[in-house]
């Protein structure tokens, strides 16, 4: 959660969502459709621009180096690219194609959900989402001393 | 140093447990930014298309039904 003085009052859209979904990885596909009201309503003050499937296999084709790894939601950063355009930080991605089963690719919508949600009056984005990477880094690094350490007590 | 072949032993398989760990930690940071990451200079390019279809017309926000 941002700290209290790290925020700023809400004035308009703070993001541009894209969404890019050409269909090719069925399993996440079906879970952001299954979902994907959920977003909406969760994100209601930032317009969401979903490319059409044609749109999609167009845009890919264009940046090859997405193949397998869409659908893909862009979240673009109208206060930084105000500030500094895209030469710099200037919002962040999900590249839900990369979840192989259902279950995973639900808990990625569902935590950007929430992280989009939470960050929306950030006054710092990138600070807070190299934060929440490190910790996600640093509960990695548990979670594999934890399993090493319970391999050898499982003998 | 070590006198017994068993400390040379156990000090190998210390540095191989050691290593694996940050293997393990590095191979799961790398997935982690693969799913999720911030978009900075290198995706310059998406981006400015994605805003270009904005600006053109061709995307218009979503209103009530997907696309596809």
């Amino acid at each position: 959660m941002p700290s209290p003085g790290s925020e700023k009052s809400s004035n308009g859209p703070r993001f541009r969502i894209f969404i890019i979904d050409s269909g090719g990885n069925s399993v996440a596909h079906k879970v952001l459709e299954e979902n994907f009201e959920l977003v909406r309503d969760l994100q209601k003050d930032d317009p969401i621009y979903v490319l059409s499937r044609e749109q999609s296999i167009e845009f890919i084709r264009q940046h090859q180096d997405r193949i397998g790894r869409e659908p893909l939601i862009a979240v673009h950063d109208l206060a930084a690219m105000s500030e500094s355009g895209t030469t710099d930080f200037h919002g962040f991605r999900l590249h839900l194609g990369l979840m192989h089963t259902p279950q995973q690719a639900l808990l990625a919508l569902q935590n950007f959900a929430r992280f989009l949600n939470t960050h929306r009056q950030s006054v710092d984005l990138e600070a807070e989402i190299r934060a929440d990477l490190r910790r996600e880094g640093l509960a990695g690094a548990i979670e594999v001393v934890l399993h090493h350490e319970a391999r050898e007590i499982g003998g | 140093m070590p006198e017994r072949w068993s400390d040379y032993l156990t000090i190998l398989m210390s540095a191989l447990a050691l290593g694996y760990l940050v293997y393990e930690i590095d191979r799961r940071r790398r997935k982690l930014h693969d799913v999720f990451d911030v978009l900075d200079a290198d995706d310059a390019r998406i981006t400015a298309r994605l805003e270009d279809m904005v600006a053109s017309g061709a995307l218009q926000p979503y209103a009530g039904a997907r696309a596809n």
